[in-house]
C-alpha cells in the first residue's frame, strides 16, 4: 500500500505527495499531459524534441542542470506516445532547488536559436543511434503505420523521419509550449521525508503564481476496428529474418489491459511458455520469440515478435504459431499456471515499488490515468482475473483479421 | 514575493551513513554478507563465482553460465523453471572478465525455497546436449546481430588492441560456436562453480533459521582458490579505424591503462573524471553534445577490475563529425592541463558527487552493492569516508596535476568503428 496526499493549486496544478521517511533523497517528478499522439502529422517528433529544449534554460534561469547538480541532484526526462515526464532526484534538504527549477520552466521558457539548432542535431543523432544505425532499429517505424491508419500512434515518439525534425521552427516550438506546458496540464509528484504542510507551503510558493490556463480537451480520432489481415515485408541485409505480429487491443484503462498483460507473460515467458516450448525448443523455428503489450493510453497492441533460425520460413512459423494462439482462445489455461503468473507479477511489483523514483513516476502516471489511487488497486485487478477471462480475451484478440504482420526478411533467407 | 532569479540556498551534505552488513563465515572459507531490517517483502541472494570469461576459453565460460540450470537427470530445464515460477521467483546470471554472478529475486518467504531449487539444479546439472545446441543457435544469431552494431565493433577492437597478448584480449569468435565441447563445459562447471565460490550477498528480512539453512547449503561449495590473475599485457597506442560500410554513425573508444580503487590517485582522478565526462554537465557533454550537437551522448569512465583498471571515453557520433570529435576531446584534455578549474565548477562537481554518493548509499540493496564494490578490492567502507574527504579537500591545482599526468592524447588508444 502506497499512501499519498493530494491537493490542487488554484491555477489547476495537481500535486501528489508521498512520504518516505527512510530515505535521505527526494524525488520531484513533473508529468505533462502531452505526448507524440498530440503532434500534427506534419510535425512528428515534436514532443520529444521539445523535451530536449526544456533543459535549455527558462526565463529566470539560464541553465537547468547546473543548479540541480550543484544541489547534489540529477535530472532526466522521457517522452512516450502519451506523456512527457521530467524527474529530479536530489538530497531531500535541497528540494527547493528542484521546485524552483521546475516551476520556472513551467512558467516560461527562454531557449535561444542556438539551443534549438543544437538540440535538433542531438535528436537527429539520437534518431540515427537508436533507430537507423541498428539492425531492426526501425521496425516500429514501419509497424506503427501498418496498424494505425487514423490514430496518431501511427508514428513513433522520435518522429516519422529526420526531415520533419530539421524543419521545426522557433515559432512552432513556442506554440507547442504555450499549448501544452501550463499548470492544469501537469501533475507534480513529490516523494521524500517531509510533512504535508511543508510541501503545501513550498509548492504554493514556487508554483502558485504561474498563470492558469484552460486545459484543452483532447479530441483524437479513435482507431477503427481492423477487419482484414495486413502484412508488409521489407527485404534487406540483416543477419536473420525478424517478425512482428501486432493485434489490436483495448486501452490502458480497460479491464482487458490486465488480462492482456498476464496473457503476454503466459505466452512469452522464457523457458515455460507455449511459444518458447513449441516454436523455439520443439520445432526449432526461432532463436528467440516473445510476447508483450504496448500499454498505451488509447487502444494498444498485443505483440508477438522474434527472429527465425536460418533456413526456416514464415510459413513454417505460422503453421506452429496460429494453432497455439487458437488453443488459448479455445481452452482455458490451468488455474495453477494462472496463480504462478500472479505470484511472479507480485514479486516484480514489490521490487519496482522499492525505488523512490518508480513510486513518484507511477503515482503521477496513475493520477493522469484517472486517479493516483489506481496504484494500490492494480494488484486487485490482476488477482481478480480468471482463467476464463484470459480465454475470452484471447478469443476476441487472436483473430487473423485483427492482426498486422511485419517481416524484415534477411536477404540470405530470401534466396 | 518570490524572486525567481535568486536560487534557493543550498544545504550541504554533512553526513552519509555507510552501513556494514552482517558477516557470516562459512565453513568452506567463503563469506556471506547479509543485510536485514528491510521494510518490505522483497529479498535477493547473489552468488559470486570465479567463473568469468578470462578463467578459461570465453565461449566455455559464456555457455556454461547460460546452461547452469538446464537440467539434471531428474528434472528438465522446463521443470526447473516451473519450480521457480511456482515460487514467483526470478533467476539471472551474468559474467564479467573475472566473475560469474547468479542472482535470485523473490518475496522473502520464498527466497530459501527458490535458492534450494537453484542449488539442487546446479549441483546435479548434467548439461543435456540438446540444451547446448539450442543455446548455441540463439547465441550465434545474437552475435551476428551484434556484429552489425558499430558500438560492438569498436568495443571489440578496443579490447583486442588494449589487452594485446593477454587473456583479457580473448574474445568469442563466430567459429567458436562450431567447436564447443560439452566435456569442457562440464569441467568448467566442476572447477569454477562447484569449486569456485567467492562470496554470497543476501538482502532480506529472513529468519535466523532460514539463514542457517542457507549456510548449510552453501557449505557444499568449495571456495575459489586464491590466485593472482594474469596481468601481463601490452596496450597499443594510436588510432585504429574499423570500417563498416553504410554506417551513419561512428562509435569511438579512447582509453589508456589506469588503476582501480586500491591506488592512491583513484579518488582524486575520479573527481577529474567527473569534471571531464561523468555527468550531464561535464566538459565533454557540454562541448560535444550541448554546444556542437555531434552526439546523443558522450561519457568517460573508470573501468575497474580485480587487478587493474583503465580509463575510457565512449560515444557514437555522426560519421562526418568523427574527426571533429577527436579534436574537441583533445581540446578538453588541453584545457584541463593548461587552465585551473574554476572554483564554481569545482564546487558544483563536489556537491554533485556527494549527492550521488548519498543516493548510492540509499536503501539496503544499494548499500550492499556499495559494500561489495569495496570489499571486492580488499577495502572496507572506510574507503567512502576517504572519498568524501578527498572530494571536500581537492584543489584546482591537484586536478591540473592529474590531468597533466594522465590525460595525454599521445598515450591513448583511439578506436573508431563505422
Amino acid at each position: 500500500m502506497i499512501k499519498f496526499e493530494r491537493f490542487t493549486l488554484p491555477n489547476g496544478l495537481r500535486v501528489i505527495f508521498h512520504q518516505e521517511p527512510s530515505s535521505p533523497m527526494a524525488v520531484v517528478n513533473v508529468l505533462y499531459d502531452v505526448g507524440a499522439r498530440d503532434e500534427s502529422p506534419e510535425r512528428t517528433g515534436f514532443a520529444h524534441l521539445f523535451e530536449h529544449l526544456m533543459f535549455g534554460g527558462s526565463k529566470h534561469i539560464p541553465d537547468f542542470d547546473a543548479p540541480l547538480q550543484a544541489a547534489g541532484g540529477q535530472s532526466n526526462a522521457f517522452t512516450s506516445n502519451d506523456i512527457t515526464n521530467y524527474y529530479n532526484i536530489l538530497p531531500a534538504q535541497n528540494i527547493d532547488t528542484a521546485l524552483w527549477l521546475e516551476s520556472d520552466r513551467m512558467l516560461s521558457l527562454a531557449f535561444t536559436d542556438k539551443s534549438l539548432e543544437v538540440q535538433r542535431q542531438v535528436v537527429i543523432e539520437e534518431f540515427k543511434q537508436r533507430y537507423l544505425n541498428q539492425p531492426y532499429g526501425d521496425a516500429w517505424l514501419y509497424l506503427r503505420p501498418l496498424v494505425y491508419k487514423k490514430h496518431p500512434y501511427q508514428w513513433a515518439t522520435i518522429g516519422k523521419n529526420i526531415k520533419q525534425i530539421q524543419e521545426a521552427s522557433m515559432a512552432e516550438v513556442k506554440g507547442f509550449f504555450q499549448q501544452h506546458y501550463h499548470p492544469a496540464n501537469a501533475i507534480l509528484c513529490i516523494v521524500g521525508n517531509f510533512d504535508l504542510a511543508t510541501i503545501q507551503q513550498k509548492v504554493t510558493h514556487y508554483f502558485g503564481d504561474i498563470p492558469a490556463q484552460e486545459k484543452k480537451v483532447r479530441a483524437l480520432v479513435a482507431e477503427p476496428k481492423q477487419h482484414q489481415f495486413r502484412t508488409k515485408t521489407i527485404r534487406r541485409k540483416v543477419p536473420a529474418t525478424a517478425f512482428y505480429y501486432a493485434f489490436q487491443m483495448g486501452k490502458r484503462t480497460d479491464k482487458e489491459f490486465y488480462q492482456a498483460d498476464l496473457l503476454s507473460d503466459y505466452l512469452g515467458n522464457e523457458k515455460t511458455s507455449p511459444l518458447y516450448i513449441d516454436i523455439k525448443k520443439k520445432k526449432k523455428l526461432c532463436a528467440e520469440i516473445t510476447a508483450y503489450i504496448t500499454a498505451s493510453f488509447d487502444e494498444g497492441l498485443f505483440v508477438i515478435s522474434g527472429k527465425l533460425q536460418p533456413g526456416k520460413t514464415i510459413e513454417q512459423l505460422e503453421e506452429a504459431l496460429w494453432p497455439i494462439l487458437e488453443k488459448t482462445a479455445h481452452k482455458a489455461i490451468s488455474k495453477s499456471a494462472l496463480n504462478e503468473l500472479k505470484l511472479k507479477l507480485r514479486t516484480s511489483r514489490a521490487f519496482q515499488d522499492q525505488g523512490l523514483l518508480n513510486r513518484a513516476m507511477n503515482l503521477a502516471y496513475f493520477e493522469l490515468l484517472g486517479s493516483a489511487d489506481l496504484i494500490n488497486k492494480e494488484a486487485q485487478h490482476y488477482n481478480q482475473i480468471s482463467t476464463s477471462a484470459l480465454q475470452a480475451f484471447a478469443s476476441q484478440t487472436f483473430r487473423k483479421s485483427n492482426c498486422s504482420r511485419l517481416i524484415i526478411q534477411s536477404q540470405q533467407d530470401a534466396q | 514575493m518570490l524572486n525567481r532569479s535568486q536560487a534557493p540556498a543550498l544545504h550541504p551534505i554533512d553526513h552519509i551513513a555507510f552501513v556494514q552488513p552482517e558477516v557470516i563465515q562459512l565453513s568452506n572459507g567463503a563469506q556471506l554478507f547479509w543485510r536485514n531490517g528491510i521494510s518490505n517483502e522483497t529479498s535477493k541472494i547473489e552468488l559470486h563465482f570465479k567463473a568469468g570469461s578470462t578463467v578459461d576459453q570465453p565461449i566455455i565460460a559464456s555457455l556454461c553460465a547460460g546452461l547452469l540450470i538446464s537440467g539434471t537427470s531428474q528434472k528438465s530445464a522446463r521443470q526447473i523453471q516451473k519450480a521457480f515460477d511456482a515460487l514467483g521467483a526470478y533467476y539471472d546470471v551474468s559474467i564479467t572478465q573475472n566473475e560469474a554472478i547468479v542472482s535470485i529475486y523473490a518475496l522473502k518467504e520464498q527466497l530459501l525455497a527458490a535458492y534450494t531449487v537453484f542449488h539442487q539444479s546446479l549441483f546435479a546439472a548434467n548439461f543435456p546436449n540438446k540444451e547446448l545446441q539450442d543455446l548455441i543457435a540463439e547465441r550465434r544469431q545474437k552475435f551476428l546481430v551484434q556484429q552489425e552494431k558499430v558500438s560492438f565493433l569498436a568495443q571489440r577492437q578496443f579490447q583486442r588492441s588494449f589487452f594485446g597478448g593477454s587473456v583479457y584480449a580473448k574474445q568469442i569468435q563466430l567459429e567458436d560456436y562450431d567447436q564447443v565441447s560439452l566435456t569442457d563445459i562440464k569441467a568448467f562447471h566442476q572447477n569454477h562453480y562447484l569449486k569456485g565460490l567467492l562470496e554470497v550477498l543476501v538482502v532480506g528480512d529472513l529468519d535466523q533459521s532460514e539463514v542457517q539453512q542457507l549456510e548449510i547449503l552453501l557449505q557444499a561449495f568449495e571456495k575459489a582458490p586464491i590466485g593472482k590473475a594474469q596481468f601481463l599485457w601490452q596496450n597499443e597506442i594510436g588510432a585504429i579505424h574499423v570500417e563498416q560500410e553504410g554506417a551513419l554513425q561512428s562509435a569511438l573508444r579512447i582509453g589508456r591503462p589506469l588503476f582501480n580503487k586500491t591506488h592512491p590517485d583513484f579518488c582524486d582522478f575520479s573527481i577529474l573524471n567527473t569534471i571531464l565526462g561523468d555527468y550531464f554537465g561535464s566538459r565533454l557533454m557540454s562541448n560535444i553534445r550541448e554546444d556542437k550537437g555531434y552526439t546523443y551522448g558522450i561519457g568517460s569512465y573508470l573501468v575497474e577490475h580485480q587487478d587493474y583498471g583503465y580509463f575510457v571515453i565512449g560515444t557514437e557520433v555522426g560519421v562526418q563529425t568523427r574527426i571533429g570529435t577527436f579534436e574537441e576531446i583533445q581540446k578538453e584534455f588541453d584545457r584541463l592541463k593548461t587552465e585551473l578549474v574554476a572554483t564554481e565548477e569545482l564546487e558544483l562537481v563536489k556537491n554533485y558527487m556527494l549527492g550521488q554518493l548519498l543516493k548510492s548509499a540509499d536503501g539496503p540493496y544499494a548499500m550492499l552493492d556499495l559494500f561489495s564494490n569495496v570489499h571486492h578490492y580488499g577495502l572496507t567502507l572506510a574507503f567512502y569516508d576517504h572519498l568524501i574527504e578527498r572530494i571536500r579537500q581537492i584543489t584546482p591545482q591537484r586536478i591540473q596535476e592529474l590531468a597533466k599526468q594522465y590525460l595525454n592524447w599521445e598515450e591513448m588508444l583511439i578506436i573508431s568503428a563505422g
